[in-house]
């Protein structure tokens, strides 16, 4: 067992605890709090003048899977032709030994959720993985953790000859397949045994209600027919980018959405974020909507998610929310915040030593743990 | 006339101190300890920090521009490898929004290039972040250098079928032009009469080492063959990205050369970008090459660059030499160090009064002056 003491410390769950004892033991949590006493025997580490917080979830990421400095040999993340690859699984496409998953160790970011790509109407299955392993099916948290859905310019620009062409052709494809997968369950559970067909079977899982639909969406337009085509369909969904989000904010608000917003700190590079909004998740969150803020790495790199914090922050999501945007919100929508996304016992011991308050590049992350192990330490300088 | 008051001023090419600034007709007039002539409009800084606009030294903003797709997007004239008789006066978009949220921003000045799809691409200038529709009103310098590239980009571009097609097609082909820019400059200072050739025209001043040639390169490899043909060429020069500056810091140190280093913000997008991070600058910082920061908006936003000054203070850069590397450092990169990048007497009055350190991702430009003139106010208590 380990005791680090002398932190403050910010659990998220609860109110912040100045110079806190976080006891780990196995991997978890085995007790935090202000004044806690420390069993015999513990390695007692003395963190004084240091914050912890929890480890960051980034709910859209593509570590492992594009980037990487490794070009097109290395390009792993949407299976084409399209449009509809529901089949594909993300979890075949991940290298845990590419760079990517240091720089989230780096930046404090202990859970993805790793998506395909945003090429495909429907682009394949998403799941959860701690950030340090060597095997990436040892470093799975939950796996599926949802489909991956697409609108807007993406399936259209990649389809060639193909449909879709327009936007309601992209709709009239999710449609229409999810209408195919709801047939061959009626078929399956009639004892029909219908031709084998794995896409088939992965939106039925979606359609059981055993994962979400997650559907890239920018424009406010796409955002709206998400929405559309998710409550027709009766699927539990969330919005990955909702870039447009904060000039719907009342309509996305009053259905509870969660929204993974980002990527931080970029441009606008396509028509649709060019309404793009530092603003956007304060806007969101004053809303209603379940924020949670993303880096869609490599598009951010993940070491900079903290960053984005401090920039979403500056435009007016208050500081608990931020905190809340990078942990506990993303381990919700993810569905994992039963091991992760704020520090209590039970717990996975997941969390960061920081040299000071968050959000600032004056307090740059000196240690990751995952499961209690310190994965990463800050080089001297 | 314009006074700014109480101010904790960073005047870069000297120590912080408490003072003020007095502008006129664009320039600084006066700086730190100031008289305030009587009627003066009068910017009260209440102690907040004070430093010169922020420059963005390798910039696209215009040429690519914001949320508008492929109309919009005019940085490459992928046509042919050669194209220095281009200009990015006649692409870039003063109407591009990425001006607007320069000036929310404290970028108060950037040098716009055309992109490095071509071993030769074309004409550069510097920009204030003025609001107009006039490119040409924007304009500080131009040309203020010639772009050029080397690595990835212009093979995969024109190659396999066409040259260049490897990193030694890149070295020849830019040889080959720079050879015969020589050849037509020697026949026109002959007094010869060549064809004219609005190409080899536009190679004259780089051949003559009036204009620089300002070379992308990141990999350690392609910054040896920029050295290398800068040198045979006897090229006025800088290196632009200069992504694994660190693995050839010494001889970057040894020989001045230019570096405009960045974007250090993303993550290794291509093989040739392996390594990328604050780091690598941070360690040519500490071997004392000459060095700025770029964002390549929009590769990164210009927006952020003060933040990633921040993150190259994280990587170890002192404070000081950090906001040197995005104002000072820039202006001296693209020509300019005479006129901006520093808060002394003579110089541009293009200065930015922070909400908090400039380099915390978390502070705003509370407001940004360009020219002597309010370009940017924040409203509320911002004071103006």
């Amino acid at each position: 067992m380990h005791a680090y003491i002398g932190a403050k410390i910010y659990p998220v769950d609860g109110p912040p605890i100045d110079d806190g004892v976080i006891l780990v033991e196995d991997g978890k949590i085995a007790g935090i709090g202000g004044d806690l006493p420390i069993p015999d025997g513990v390695e007692v580490v003395d963190l004084s003048g240091k914050v912890i917080i929890p480890g960051l979830v980034d709910a859209h990421s593509h570590a492992g899977m594009w980037g990487d400095g490794e070009g097109e040999a290395s390009q792993d993340g949407n299976e084409r032709p399209g449009p509809i690859t529901a089949d594909v699984d993300a979890i075949d496409s991940v290298n845990p030994h590419h760079t990517s998953f240091a720089s989230c160790r780096e930046g404090g970011v202990t859970t993805v959720q790793i998506h395909p790509g945003s090429g495909n109407a429907i682009g394949g299955l998403c799941f959860a993985a701690k950030t340090a392993g060597e095997v990436v099916d040892d470093m799975v948290l939950k796996a599926p953790t949802g489909l991956k859905g697409a609108l807007g310019e993406n399936p259209k620009r990649g389809a060639g000859k193909d449909s879709p062409k327009t936007r309601m052709g992209t709709a009239a494809l999710i449609r229409d397949y999810f209408a195919r997968a709801r047939e061959y369950g009626r078929k399956r559970d009639e004892g029909k045994s219908p031709d084998p067909d794995r896409g088939l079977e992965n939106v039925l899982r979606v359609l059981e209600g055993e994962i979400p639909f997650r559907v890239h969406a920018h424009r406010s337009d796409d955002i709206v027919t998400a929405v559309r085509l998710c409550e027709e369909l009766g699927i539990a969904y969330n919005i990955e980018h909702c870039t447009d989000g904060y000039l719907i904010a009342g309509f996305l608000g009053e259905r509870g959405i969660a929204a993974h917003v980002g990527p931080g700190l970029s441009s606008r590079g396509k028509v649709e974020t060019a309404n793009r909004h530092e603003g956007n998740a304060a806007i969101l969150a004053a809303a209603g909507v379940k924020v949670c803020l993303v880096t869609d790495h490599p598009f951010l790199d993940a070491r900079y998610l903290m960053a984005y914090g401090g920039v979403a922050q500056k435009y007016g999501l208050s500081f608990e929310d931020t905190l809340r945007a990078l942990t506990i919100c993303p381990a919700e929508s993810i569905g994992v915040d039963d091991r992760v996304g704020s520090l209590s016992q039970g717990k996975d011991a997941d969390f960061l030593v920081l040299a000071g308050e968050p959000f600032s590049f004056k307090s740059p992350v000196l240690a990751t743990f995952i499961e209690g192990v310190e994965v990463y330490t800050r080089p001297t300088l | 006339m314009l006074a700014v008051i109480n101010a904790r001023l960073h005047p870069v090419s000297s120590s912080p101190g408490r003072g003020g600034l007095l502008i006129r007709e664009g320039k600084i007039l006066e700086a730190g300890d100031i008289r305030v002539p009587e009627d003066t409009p009068t910017i009260d800084a209440r102690e907040r920090i004070v430093t010169p606009g922020i420059i963005e030294a390798h910039c696209h903003a215009g040429l690519s521009e914001e949320g508008i797709g492929w109309e919009g997007n005019d940085g490459n004239e992928r046509s042919d490898p050669i194209t220095p008789h281009v200009r990015a006066i006649d692409g870039a978009n003063p109407e591009d929004k990425a001006f607007r949220f320069f000036r929310e921003a404290g970028i108060t000045a950037s040098q716009l290039t055309p992109g490095s799809a071509n071993i030769i691409g074309g004409e550069q200038l510097v920009a204030k972040s003025r609001e107009t529709v006039f490119i040409d009103e924007m304009i500080v310098l131009r040309p203020s250098g010639m772009k050029a590239a080397l690595g990835e980009n212009p093979k995969r571009v024109y190659g396999p079928k066409k040259s260049p097609a490897t990193r030694m097609g890149n070295a020849a082909v830019m040889r080959k032009w720079l050879d015969r820019a020589l050849a037509y400059a020697d026949k026109k200072d002959a007094g010869d009469s060549p064809d004219f050739d609005m190409i080899l025209e536009s190679l004259i001043p780089v051949v003559r080492g009036d204009l620089p040639l300002r070379i992308h390169c990141h990999r350690a490899d392609d910054i040896s063959t920029a050295l290398r043909l800068a040198e045979e060429f006897s090229l006025r020069f800088s290196l632009e990205h200069v992504t694994q500056g660190h693995l050839v810091a010494d001889t970057l140190a040894e020989r001045d050369v230019f570096c405009a280093v960045g974007p250090s913000m993303v993550h290794e997008a291509k093989v040739e970008m392996r390594g990328n991070g604050f780091e690598n600058a941070a360690k040519m910082v500490r071997a004392g090459v000459r060095f700025c920061l770029t964002n390549d908006h929009p590769v990164v936003h210009g927006r952020n660059l003060p933040a990633a000054a921040g993150l190259l203070q994280a990587a170890g850069v002192p404070a000081a030499q950090a906001l040197k590397s995005i104002t000072l450092a820039a202006a001296e990169h693209i020509g300019l160090g005479d006129r901006m990048g520093s808060l002394d007497v003579g110089k541009d009055a293009d200065v930015v009064i922070w909400s908090g350190d400039p380099l915390d991702a978390r502070s705003f430009a509370d407001v940004t002056i360009i020219d002597g003139e309010i370009a940017h106010c924040r409203g509320g208590d911002s004071g103006c």
